[in-house]
């Protein structure tokens, strides 16, 4: 009894301090933070965002040139890369999962910054938009998917990548090269001339690779791109959703979670 | 003897072969360079297009390979021996197969007595790209970085280190004091950097027995050594088209560099052994150098720098006198600009060449002074035709018997076929061969390549 009392404790003194920790590593909204932050921005953001966060930097241009992607403008885009709801803000959680990750060709990973700097780059860019000061971003739900793909959940899969015509811009087998893309009709929100993603090769798949990354991406589309988002399509019909995830995994020769 | 027509023909031929064998023998890989995939990034996240830099590739080159405003060396770098894969290896470790396999060269007058029987005559021959370059760079751990370049050139049939340091970053606060140690670049940093170039290199041809230049060279003519009949130490002639000084390939010394006071303004001190010579260090004293840069790097998609050095030379050349032959220090004076808009990338560098401690005997028959320009603008016509001009100036110094100031303008339209490989087709032109006299500088009339640049 005495030792099970004091396995409680041990266990309650592990949580708080990790709760602790948690909180120590985002650091509370205040002047201290914005200037940090600004600083951090400065010496390694602004070269492609800009100074102003408006993603004119002096580097920006050279990564999609005459094409997108252009570097997030953070003053007034939507943003791509979230867990919200399509056309709402990013959560913290988003913004922090982009920094530490990257984005496969254009962003290089910032995991070099410890996470209280990317906190506070984080505080400082959000300060440019003020719909970050009215809104609290809400992320949808995802639930869980089955345990692994079947045979035939990933047939139905394919099915669905018909349904949907994501063959229209991705192609037949996902190569990206569907009837829509290599018109060049497709677009992004500043008519730059943007290419469908070859589903083929997961490690360039900008909102992460793993199955929770592509539902993800699948529930909440890829704002300012042609990639919708079908929260509202598979509302209810979740498990559905997933075996698209798995057909789509599939294509790279990628099976189970 | 070859028409014009003609050599456009060939190069066309050429161009269309390379199209397709390009074509058909990249494969859908992620083919791109070491520090391209270590950082899973496509090129140009830090070139204009490659070699050139973007603002943000400088800062990457200037933090000693990590990312601008970080020092990640420690994070990325960090792995003991038994761990590594073929991947980190692959991500250290990069090569560039660059060259013409056409080159077609004019002149104005065939075979002249001064050249080497059969090598000045009207030419077009096809030919295996000549520059092959090994390179391992990185980060070892946090702020400590390494770079080697293992560069074996067909043309001049030599292969060895072109360059190879170390860098110490961030010692005393972020971007305080950077140092490089080793065979180093001096002008990597400088706003006309001497190795980032569109327009490669052509290299002169020298008459063998003679040692005079028998066919000119094509080459950012600012950075080159400008005077004729000047010797490195072991009495070797030093090319006046030859890179040297601060606008070295390589040099051996060490260099102390940052920004103190923000992003703004950059200072750079330099030490080296000087002379001119691949290895080895035969002169008596050392050359010093220094250099500052301002830049303007914010919004708009624009930047722009303004830079200046002075290299003072020691005992770095020699002449030859009646009596056998002199030291002399050599120095250069040089301001560079850059401005970057979009798809517009405009640079330049004037320099100015100065010869010091010359024999008096030696005074009558040798211009102590020489100086150069070169106007460069790259400049993107579609997502992957890339267009580079080129202006060059040589007003030559040294001696009076051979020096002729020469002016070239050159054309190149490269298309990259994949963000690392491309194709490219060249013209330069003589803007003075209209002028009296055969020499070299003179004799050169247009010349026309085309090749290909695969870095992977």
């Amino acid at each position: 009894m005495h030792v099970t009392r004091l396995k409680y404790v041990a266990i309650l003194i592990v949580m708080g301090l990790c709760a602790s920790t948690a909180q120590a590593v985002k650091p509370p909204l205040n002047r201290d933070t914005l200037t940090e932050g600004r600083r951090i921005y400065e010496q390694a953001c602004a070269w492609c965002h800009g100074i102003g966060g408006e993603g004119d930097g002096p580097a920006g241009w050279f990564i999609g040139r005459y094409s997108s992607p252009r570097p997030r403008n953070f003053v007034k885009d939507g943003y791509k890369l979230r867990s919200t709801a399509s056309g709402e803000l990013p959560t913290d959680q988003d913004l922090f999962k982009v920094i530490t990750r990257g984005i496969p060709g254009v962003m290089p990973s910032y995991r070099s910054l410890n996470e209280q700097e990317r906190w506070q780059v984080i505080a400082y860019l959000k300060s440019w938009n003020p719909a970050f000061k009215e809104e609290q971003p809400v992320p949808l739900t995802f639930p869980s998917g089955p345990q692994g793909p079947t045979e035939a959940g990933i047939q139905n899969g394919r099915n669905l990548y018909v349904k949907y015509d994501c063959r229209v811009c991705h192609g037949d087998n996902g190569e990206g090269d569907g009837p829509e893309a290599t018109a060049g009709h497709l677009r992004d929100t500043y008519e730059l001339p943007i290419r469908a993603t070859k589903l083929t090769d997961p490690s360039s798949f900008k909102n992460g690779a793993s199955p929770q990354d592509i539902f993800r991406t699948l529930m909440t589309g890829m704002d300012g791109t042609p990639m919708p988002a079908y929260a509202n399509e598979f509302a209810g019909q979740e498990e559905a959703l997933w075996e698209l995830v798995w057909y789509l995994r599939s294509l790279s020769g990628q099976e189970g979670s | 003897m070859p028409s014009k027509h003609a050599a456009i023909r060939a190069a066309i031929t050429g161009l269309a072969l390379l199209s397709g064998i390009s074509a058909l023998s990249v494969q859908p890989a992620q083919a791109i360079p070491a520090f391209a995939r270590k950082y899973t990034l496509d090129c140009v996240a830090c070139h204009t297009a490659p070699p050139r830099l973007n603002t943000f590739g400088e800062r990457f080159l200037e933090n000693g390979y990590q990312l601008p405003g970080t020092e990640d060396g420690g994070i990325t770098g960090k792995k003991s021996l038994g761990d590594l894969s073929l991947d980190d290896f692959a991500n250290y470790t990069g090569v560039r197969l660059r060259g013409n396999v056409l080159r077609s060269h004019h002149f104005k007058q065939q075979n002249p007595p001064i050249a080497d029987r059969g090598t000045v005559h009207n030419n077009s021959e096809f030919g295996f790209p000549e520059i092959f370059s090994l390179f391992t760079a990185g980060s070892l751990t946090k702020n400590i970085g390494f770079f080697a370049e293992l560069e074996s050139n067909l043309e001049e049939s030599s292969t060895g280190i072109e360059r190879a340091f170390m860098t110490f970053n961030n010692l005393g606060g972020n971007n305080l004091v950077n140092i490089r140690v080793g065979r180093i670049d001096p002008s990597a940093t400088f706003s006309f950097s001497t190795l980032r170039q569109q327009l490669e290199f052509v290299g002169d041809s020298v008459n063998t027995s003679t040692n005079m230049v028998q066919r000119a060279g094509l080459f950012p003519l600012a950075a080159s050594a400008k005077f004729y009949g000047l010797h490195n130490r072991s009495g070797s002639v030093i090319s006046p088209y030859a890179p040297s000084l601060y606008n070295a390939v390589a040099e051996t010394g060490i260099e102390v560099r940052g920004r103190p006071f923000g992003d703004w303004f950059m200072y750079q001190i330099g030490l080296l052994n000087g002379a001119n010579e691949t290895f080895g260090d035969s002169n008596r004293g050392k050359d010093v150098y220094g250099a500052v840069r301002f830049d303007y790097a914010r919004t708009a998609h624009f930047s722009a720098s303004l830079s200046g050095f002075a290299y003072l030379g020691n005992s770095n050349a020699t002449i030859l006198t009646g009596t056998g032959q002199a030291d002399v220090n050599w120095h250069r004076y040089g301001i560079a600009a850059h401005v970057r808009y979009k798809m517009f990338d405009l640079y330049g560098m004037y320099t100015l060449d100065r010869i010091a401690h010359m024999p008096t005997a030696a005074l009558t028959s040798f211009d102590t002074s020489a100086s150069g320009l070169s106007l460069a603008l790259d400049t993107y016509v579609t997502n992957r035709t890339l267009l580079s001009l080129r202006y060059d100036h040589m007003d030559a110094g040294g001696d009076l018997s051979q020096r002729t100031s020469q002016s070239f303008a050159g054309f190149q339209l490269k298309q990259y076929l994949r963000s690392n490989v491309a194709i490219f087709a060249r013209t330069d032109h003589n803007l003075r061969r209209a002028e009296d006299g055969n020499a070299a500088a003179r004799n050169l009339r247009h010349a026309l390549f085309a090749g290909i640049d695969i870095a992977y």
